[in-house]
């Protein structure tokens, strides 16, 4: 049975729709993420599932109750706030045990809870402090230990650690990661940062205007994007999009755009490929760059450019290069590297192309 | 070169500060001096008395009146708190049919200057037969527009999440008002607080239309008719009713200085 049932909910301000038709099930102890860009409706869906927002149409349930119009104390679900929404008027021991209280919950019940939560995130030492003298990240564990002592069925967590340093959100989101896994709490998390979604996520939403893009494990979304919009929106960097046409020639089939010819295909596929123009899509860890001898003419087929770029991380290095006039990036892990200007034959892995006709990927093409 | 520039300084400060404290200081002495030694200008008199107090109160009500203003300046001032953050909580964070319409009217009442509506505020007092009656010292002052677009404005900076987290807590909007705005808000209601109070301690013109019986009279009221009216009879009697009216003020301004003068400056840097 899901633990959290989303069916046809759209949510409309004025003449402005910013959910459209979302519907989804979030199994029992599962950790959804849902991601997209800013205005691709994924707090407001939280915040509706969390009683802040009305539902315009639509009904949402929650452990196989309706829940769609109850005030949020009667929901059962507890919420991590993006700037954590500690009451800066209490100390962190009255602000894990205000939810509580107000609940009528047994003085020694809230003790245990609270005890229980602080010697979990390592807030003992904290307890009678006020949130203005915690560092970001413990803010950070107060807020979620506020949502822990409430033992509710479900976790929401709306963009929680897109205040904290990049050094610290890497360490937080293991914990939440962690944390999650011990309680085995139903969890929906909303994040604008794709690699946060992936790292977490059990199941991933990619979210675009308030439409559900694709829903699928982190792999299948990298693997088997739908559409352009979530090809280029998972994986960092993002992948390669070149505009161009598909065309039969010599008997194999190939694609071609200014300065590219590139055959991928063997003749016996060749009637799952539609002709006409459609975008490649290739992810840059899947390409192969080798730099060419000044004085050979290197291969005359597949894809030759000009390095503008390099950045080196060390681990990996990114490479900018023009094809013609598309600017590529690939990711290698050689160390020879090509230096700018340097011309470069690149190889791209077949098997990992993707091709997109219009917006939708076409599936198989391989 | 310095010090000079200091000691300069220094001496026009003192002498600004003297123009300002003298009048003052010898008003609160002239109220123990003798009738003979009323009209001069020593600040010590050489025969202190406390003739004026004793005169000024049996002429006069005085401590009759000076509860009639704690408890009428009391009232308004935790009414203008209470049901004006109300107002403004609805107005800085509901969303409501009518909402605009509410903010304009605030603003609106704003723009009417007080003398505009004195005669039609009085014929209504009239007509629901409240004249000499606490209600109409009280009633027309429950609410105050600037107070709640002071406070609307203090509220609509707190964070959103605040708000959110106590609704997850379980708080009505009642108790998200008075557990987790008022606390957060000390500024600015203190200074709604003193501005409210010191206002309606020092009114005279609207006490003076809707009070006769003189034992519903405010301090500043039976201060005024009785000074006016010839009741005090000498200078000595006079000061001494008024630093009756004024004391209380002083004294509250002494404890609330430092809340006072913060909030003015944070009301100002925030706001």
């Amino acid at each position: 049975m899901p633990s959290v049932h989303f069916d046809h909910v759209s949510k409309r301000f004025g003449a402005t729709t910013v959910v459209e038709d979302f519907s989804l099930d979030v199994e029992d102890g599962e950790l959804l993420v849902l991601v997209g860009g800013s205005g691709s409706g994924k707090t407001t869906i939280l915040r509706m599932l969390a009683g802040l927002e009305e539902v315009t149409e639509g009904t949402i349930r929650i452990d196989d109750r309706d829940v769609t119009a109850l005030p949020p104390r009667d929901r059962d679900v507890a919420m991590v706030f993006q700037d954590y929404g500690l009451y800066p008027h209490m100390t962190v021991r009255e602000n894990l045990s205000l939810g509580l209280r107000l609940r009528k919950v047994a003085r020694t019940e809230i003790d245990r809870r609270v005890a229980w939560a602080a010697d979990m995130l390592r807030l003992e030492p904290l307890l009678d402090r006020k949130p203005k003298q915690l560092s970001g990240g413990q803010q950070q564990r107060v807020a979620m230990g506020r949502a822990m002592v409430r033992e509710p069925l479900v976790f929401l967590f709306d963009e929680p650690l897109s205040n904290l340093d990049a050094g610290l959100r890497a360490q937080m989101r293991i914990e939440i990661g962690g944390l999650q896994r011990r309680l085995m709490t139903t969890t929906v998390y909303v994040t604008h940062d794709q690699v946060e979604a992936m790292t977490l996520g059990d199941r991933i939403v990619v979210l675009a205007d308030g439409r559900i893009q694709q829903i699928g494990k982190p792999i299948e979304l990298y693997r088997s994007p739908v559409n352009r919009f979530v090809a280029g929106f998972v994986g960092t960097p993002p992948m390669n999009f070149v505009d161009g046409n598909v065309a039969q020639k010599n008997g194999s089939i190939s694609f071609t755009s200014d300065g590219i010819d590139f055959p991928f295909l063997s003749e016996r596929r060749a009637s799952d490929v539609p002709s006409g123009s459609v975008t490649l899509g290739i992810r840059p860890e899947d390409m192969t760059v080798d730099v060419l001898d000044a004085q050979s003419d290197g291969p005359t087929r597949g894809l030759q450019g000009r390095v503008v770029l390099v950045e080196r991380l060390g681990g990996t290095s990114h490479i900018h290069f023009d094809a013609g006039p598309h600017r590529l990036l690939a990711a290698v892990s050689n160390d020879r590297l090509p230096e700018v200007g340097d011309a470069i034959s690149v190889r791209l892995h077949s098997e990992r192309i993707h091709l997109f006709v219009g917006d939708r990927r076409i599936s198989s093409v391989i | 070169m310095k010090t000079l520039r200091r000691i300069a300084l220094y001496t026009g400060l003192t002498i600004a500060a003297l123009t300002f404290i003298y009048p003052f200081l010898w008003m609160a002495s002239a109220t123990f001096k003798p009738l003979s030694e009323v009209g001069t200008i020593a600040l010590f008199p050489s025969h202190a008395t406390l003739d004026n107090y004793r005169t000024m109160w049996a002429r006069a009500p005085f401590g009759r009146a000076l509860l009639n203003s704690m408890f009428v300046a009391g009232t308004i001032t935790i009414s203008v708190l209470v049901f004006g953050s109300i107002t403004a909580y609805s107005m800085a964070r509901l969303r409501f049919r009518g909402r605009p319409v509410l903010n304009a009217a605030t603003m609106g009442v704003l723009l009417v200057p007080g003398q505009l509506t004195l005669i039609p505020m009085y014929t209504l007092i009239v007509q629901f037969g409240w004249v000499d009656t606490y209600a109409a010292l009280i009633v027309p002052y429950l609410f105050n527009a600037t107070a709640i677009l002071m406070m609307r404005q203090f509220f609509l900076q707190i964070p959103q999440s605040l708000i959110d987290s106590a609704r997850m807590d379980g708080m009505g909007e009642m108790r998200i008002l008075f557990t987790i705005f008022w606390p957060l808000s000390r500024p600015v209601l203190s200074i709604v607080a003193i501005f409210t109070f010191m206002g309606s301690w020092n009114e005279v013109l609207w006490p003076l239309l809707v009070v006769r019986e003189q034992h519903l009279m405010t301090l500043p009221q039976l201060l005024t008719v009785f000074s006016l009216g010839g009741g005090a009879g000498s200078i000595g009697v006079s000061l001494a009713s008024a630093m009756v009216l004024v004391v209380p003020v002083v004294i509250a301004y002494a404890i609330l200085q430092r809340n006072f003068i913060e909030s003015m400056a944070s009301s100002g840097v925030k706001g």
